[in-house]
């Protein structure tokens, strides 16, 4: 017994040794782009999203996301139907998400019998009224931001990012807890020019899913305005080979069925 | 009265005695417990809280405040200071690279302010657009990320809002003019230092705009710190004056001193007493210095008139101030008390502010009275003899020849001998002042408590010119179908009982769980539903839960009920009947939101401004506005479960009188167009709580004013031991009221706070005088039995101090005149009319009614009255004075 402990010991110190300690920011930033955006060629998942104001009044959002990547962290293809509630459910987001130009997104509203294409505009809207952004869901360019190393330590890598374009954003810089291992973002804070935080994402559960360290539950807090938003991923799959042509508008009017259907366990 | 005492009487004479007793056998120790009381309720001054708020009008339990209250806190309400741009100079009004990066700036600044809630703010700068980019492509941005450099830019800035009917006459007036920024903040306390800093980024800004800052905080705020500095020096002012009027009148400062260490002592203790229980000063509270003081002062000025003129030289003062005070004791006694019931009768009044007003002044007039016995003669007895004899020497004669004695002399004989004239006169202003009574108009309006001038005035009227209106009021609408949740509970649980265990156990507590908050008991629900569904393993179970969740989800859209096309079309029509009464400037709603958005979905023509089709339609609109930088911006119109929603009205107009009409033009409308059973219709917002307290504030001062007429009336039947004599020392006031009425009916002055508590003080000043000159005009019939020598006598002394009280009161006053704030400025000029109202029914009616009715007045003093005819009223007039 005593011996097992001595020896799980020296292994996780052994392994905290050994492993690579990377001291670029750039590339910590692009493998954390990769961990957290890329994990298999596609995926599968069921979202599910719990809206709280500060007054703790809460309404829900449930979707299901397809995901394919043209390249590994190059572009990629989404394609988001809406369950829940009811009354918004089938609303289909369709986003060819381009890393060299302005994403193509389209959208349908089954209960206007509508397609329309948005223009790319401004990325940091709320998704659907979440306090995630359109930009927390797709992923934010790397190239985007300066990124500076900060700090490392025992479990993170802690980086803080600076926008090239100020002017295109609402932060003056956000700083992300990058965990060493998984190197999935576990904390975000993003802060005013005041340099106080007034936003902050954060990880809370992590599930190895098909041998992808993946999150499951993650939750953004309005630190100025007070409300939260918890958003669960279930039912997660990854390589399951969705065809290209599910992304395409013809899916918008008619949702590919048994890519949305629920995997058996 | 001397020798049928009644043991009442001789209570009182027992009262009397002790405290001249103490006063003139301890002076010292007198002034030493009155310094101590002094400096240690002063010292809680020190403590003093201010408070501004109008909503304080009502009880915090207030059911209208209550809600009001509830609606901020439903949808997320702030306070709000408006800062407005204005551009008269160049022809694109605000519509120019220079001032809307002026405005840009502005934004940015008051956003990284302390104390404003950044999320909330609007302003051309941070407002969404949604626009047409090509055919059936829609761009959702930022209308304005950056400060136009270009005119075409600017120009096209002015485009948008055209489309935007949420920001057109709300961000930019409808002929450009003119540019808002509506800045929310964390506490009303913050505003008025707000507003400052906000006026300092501003006039660090070179853009050639004007800038005004305003709001109902700003005004609540500013009126506090104006109010503060009112205290500070108009009291002071009124005390001065006060004292320079004494001076005129008695030519001697030690005689004027006394009566003014009253008077402050009387006002320290009694804010002291005020601040130290806790109670915020009020508007009203802060008034109540000005308001005891001259109260405090009278009292005092009887008994060192009547000193002044029976102290010999070389008598002693302790015999003659002794007499003198116990000669004055009931009299001031009964006009303290009767003073006091007026103003506790402010209790009657439903209003805290005025029921504390009411409390503490009544406290001051007893208190006053109190400290007089005990002050003036300790302080008569601490002169030294030197001082005495001056006074005495100095002060008058029995019969002195000034032109006030001389003139009340001649009005005297006037009253008496022209009786009918004088009582017919005064039945004419009777009629005429009801007359007046008839045309009050009321209506209040804080923002006018400040002068014309002021800039909060400035800046409301030239706002409220280009806008829309910064005065805000909401029409609440909440569904509640008591039957639907019930309904959906017994049909989904007897669904249930087709389940199979651990299923049903498991899923029974989602239905039967609190549905307080049904957004969240539905969601919680479908998503348990929705889980077992996934783990549900055999066809049955999967059936029914599919069942149920198709059950719970009609039933959730169902409670949405302000997501129905239908009763969003209900809404505008609310909308167009509040626009049509015509006092209404704009109103925003949910079906603004979604006729947009649809608009913009469906290609951008005019054509598609309207509510979509079906619920779903609506949904998915709704869906896509949240899809925006300000998704929050929904639940300031609508709750996120759709179960109430409500109608922000922007009025060019705070006065009451505007938001009434208002409230009754809807009111008629829903008789005409009623609403659903299940669906109730509120109103809140701050310019409809003003309407709530003022008409709260009428009705209750028509019932204090009658209580305290009935209790006046009471103790003066009891002073007198008469009914004919109560009656009659009733009269004095009643005509003063109405005359004071009657002339705000005719000059056309709104019926507002301050006006309403002036009956109360009316009614305490105006019985002082009739008491005196009752009681007086009483004892001198009996000890000359003659009602012509009691006439000539009473017109001496007890005439001049009345007519002098009088004097000292209306002008102590005019330093209010020179005040910043309206109600003081008002509570001046009224005091004015008041005394002189109050001063010529005593000295004219009483002495004209006596001449006319005198036997029947005084049934045991017939003889008195039988007397010969008084001379002609011509020799009267000719007469010179003797």
């Amino acid at each position: 017994m005593m011996l097992k402990t001595l020896t799980c010991l020296g292994l996780l110190l052994a392994g905290a040794a050994y492993a690579d300690v990377l001291t670029d920011a750039d590339e910590i930033v692009q493998r954390s782009n990769l961990a957290s955006y890329y994990a298999g060629a596609d995926g599968r998942s069921e979202v599910r999203m719990i809206i709280r104001d500060a007054q703790g009044r809460q309404q829900r959002r449930q979707f299901t996301v397809l995901r394919r990547n043209v390249e590994a962290g190059g572009d990629q293809q989404f394609l988001v139907v809406f369950s829940q509630p009811s009354d918004v459910r089938n609303t289909t987001f369709l986003v060819h998400k381009h890393v060299d130009r302005d994403d193509d997104r389209w959208l349908y509203l089954p209960g206007l019998d509508l397609v329309k294409r948005i223009s790319a505009g401004d990325k940091r809207t709320s998704f659907v009224g979440a306090h995630y952004f359109y930009e927390d869901v797709s992923g934010r360019r790397p190239t985007d931001d300066e990124h500076e190393l900060l700090e490392t330590d025992d479990e993170y890598y802690l980086l803080k990012h600076t926008p090239r374009d100020a002017g295109s954003v609402e932060f003056a810089s956000y700083t992300t807890w990058i965990d060493r291992e998984t190197f999935l973002p576990m904390k975000i804070e993003y802060l005013n020019t005041t340099g106080s935080a007034y936003r902050r994402v954060e990880v809370l559960e992590v599930t190895e899913i098909d041998g992808h360290p993946t999150v499951t539950l993650s939750r953004v807090d309005d630190l100025a305005g007070g409300g939260k938003t918890d958003m669960q991923f279930r039912h997660i799959r990854y390589d399951v080979g969705i065809p290209e042509a599910v992304f395409t508008e013809r899916s918008l009017r008619n949702p590919p069925r048994e890519h949305l259907e629920r995997p058996t366990q | 009265m001397t020798k049928t005492d009644s043991p009442r009487t001789s209570g009182r004479r027992t009262a009397s005695h002790a405290f001249i007793r103490l006063a003139t056998g301890r002076p010292r120790l007198v002034y030493a417990l009155i310094l101590f009381t002094t400096l240690l309720t002063g010292a809680l001054i020190s403590q003093i809280r201010i408070d501004t708020d109008p909503e304080n009008m009502l009880p915090a339990t207030q059911s209208d405040r209550m809600f009001h209250n509830e609606v901020e806190e439903r949808f997320a309400l702030h306070d709000v200071i408006v800062v407005g741009i204005v551009n008269d100079d160049h022809p694109a009004g605000i519509y120019n690279p220079r001032s809307l990066s002026a405005l840009h700036a502005l934004s940015e600044s008051i956003l990284e302010l302390d104390g404003v809630i950044g999320p909330d703010l609007m302003s051309l700068a941070v407002s969404d657009n949604i626009t047409q980019e090509g055919p059936g492509t829609i761009r959702f941005e930022w209308l304005m990320r950056d400060a136009p450099t270009l005119d075409s830019e600017a120009e096209s800035i002015r485009e948008a809002v055209l489309r935007l009917p949420l920001l057109l006459d709300t961000l930019v007036s409808g002929d450009g003019k003119a540019a808002g920024i509506y800045v929310p903040i964390e506490s009303k306390d913050l505003s008025y230092p707000l507003s400052r800093e906000i006026r300092a980024l501003a006039d660090a800004l070179d853009s050639g705009d004007q800038y005004h800052i305003t709001g109902l905080p700003v005004a609540e705020d500013t009126f506090g710190h104006d109010m503060f500095v009112q205290m500070g020096v108009s009291a002071p002012l009124a005390g001065l004056m006060i004292f320079l009027l004494m001076l005129y009148f008695f030519r001697s400062v030690p005689l004027v001193v006394a009566p003014m260490l009253v008077a402050m002592a009387t006002v320290i203790i009694s804010m002291g007493l005020l601040i130290g229980f806790g109670f915020t000063v009020h508007i009203m509270s802060s008034m109540i210095p000005i308001f005891l003081m001259p109260i405090a002062v009278v009292d005092s000025v009887h008994i060192m008139s009547e000193f002044a003129d029976s102290h010999r030289p070389g008598s002693d003062a302790r015999d003659t101030v002794s007499k003198v005070v116990e000669h004055l004791f009931t009299p001031m006694l009964f006009t303290s008390l009767t003073s006091a019931v007026g103003f506790l009768s402010l209790l009657l009044t439903p209003i805290p502010p005025v029921q504390i007003f009411g409390a503490f002044v009544a406290f001051g007039i007893l208190l006053a009275f109190v400290l007089t016995i005990l002050l003036i003669p300790a302080y008569i007895v601490r002169m030294s003899p030197k001082a005495l004899d001056r006074l005495a020497r100095r002060s008058s004669t029995p019969r002195p020849e000034t032109p006030l004695a001389r003139g009340l002399r001649t009005a005297g004989r006037f009253a008496v001998r022209r009786g009918k004239l004088v009582a017919g006169f005064a039945l004419l202003v009777v009629a005429v002042s009801v007359a007046g009574v008839t045309q009050i108009e009321i209506n209040d309006n804080p923002v006018r408590w400040f002068k014309e001038q002021h800039p909060i005035r400035v800046a409301d009227r030239v706002l409220n010119e280009h806008f829309a209106g910064t005065y805000d009021a909401f029409v609440v609408l909440s569904h509640r179908d008591e039957t639907a949740l019930p309904r959906f509970q017994r049909e989904a649980l007897e669904m249930l009982d087709g389940l199979a265990e651990p299923e049903r156990t498991a899923l029974a507590p989602y239905f039967e769980a609190d549905a307080t908050a049904l957004g969240a008991y539905y969601g919680n629900l479908i998503a348990a539903l929705d889980d077992a569904l996934f783990d549900a393993d055999d066809e049955q179970t999967a059936t029914i839960l599919e069942q149920l969740q198709l059950l719970a989800e009609q039933a959730q859209i169902e409670a949405k009920y302000f997501q129905r096309p239908d009763v969003l079309e209900h809404i505008e029509t609310l909308q167009d009947a509040l626009i049509a009464s015509g006092d209404v400037g704009k109103t925003s709603a949910l079906p603004d939101v979604v006729k947009v958005v649809n608009r913009e979905l469906r290609g951008g023509g005019s054509d598609d401004y309207r509510v979509p089709q079906s619920t779903r339609g609506v949904a998915q609109t709704l869906l896509q506005y949240q899809s925006s930088h300000r998704p929050q911006d929904l639940w300031h119109m609508v709750t996120p479960d759709y179960s109430s929603t409500a109608i922000w009205l922007q009025l060019r107009s705070g006065d009451n009188q505007d938001m009434s009409r208002v409230m009754d033009a809807l009111d008629r409308h829903l008789i005409e167009h009623p609403l659903p059973n299940d669906v109730e219709l509120r109103w809140a917002g701050k310019t409809f709580i003003n309407v709530v307290w003022q008409d709260a504030m009428v009705k209750g001062m028509l019932t204090s004013l009658l209580g305290a007429f009935a209790v006046v009336f009471l103790m003066m039947t009891t002073l007198f031991r008469s009914l004919r004599l109560g009656l009659l020392a009733m009269v004095p006031l009643s005509v003063t009221i109405l005359g004071v009425y009657g002339l705000i009916g005719w000059i056309g002055k709104d019926y507002d706070m301050p006006i309403a508590v002036l009956s109360s003080l009316t009614l305490g000043l105006s019985v002082d005088f009739a008491i005196h000159f009752i009681e007086r005009s009483r004892s001198l019939l009996r000890s000359t039995g003659s009602f012509e020598q009691a006439v000539t006598q009473v017109f001496e002394e007890p005439a001049r101090a009345i007519a002098r009280n009088a004097i000292v009161i209306a002008i102590g006053f005019t330093p209010l005149f020179f005040a910043p704030l309206v109600p003081y400025i008002t509570v001046g000029a009224f005091m004015a009319a008041i005394m002189a109202l109050s001063g010529l029914t005593t000295l004219f009616l009483l002495p004209a009614l006596m001449a006319l009715a005198g036997p029947w007045l005084f049934p045991g003093l017939r003889g008195a009255f039988d007397e010969p005819a008084p001379a002609a009223p011509d020799s009267l007039l000719n007469e010179a004075p003797s």
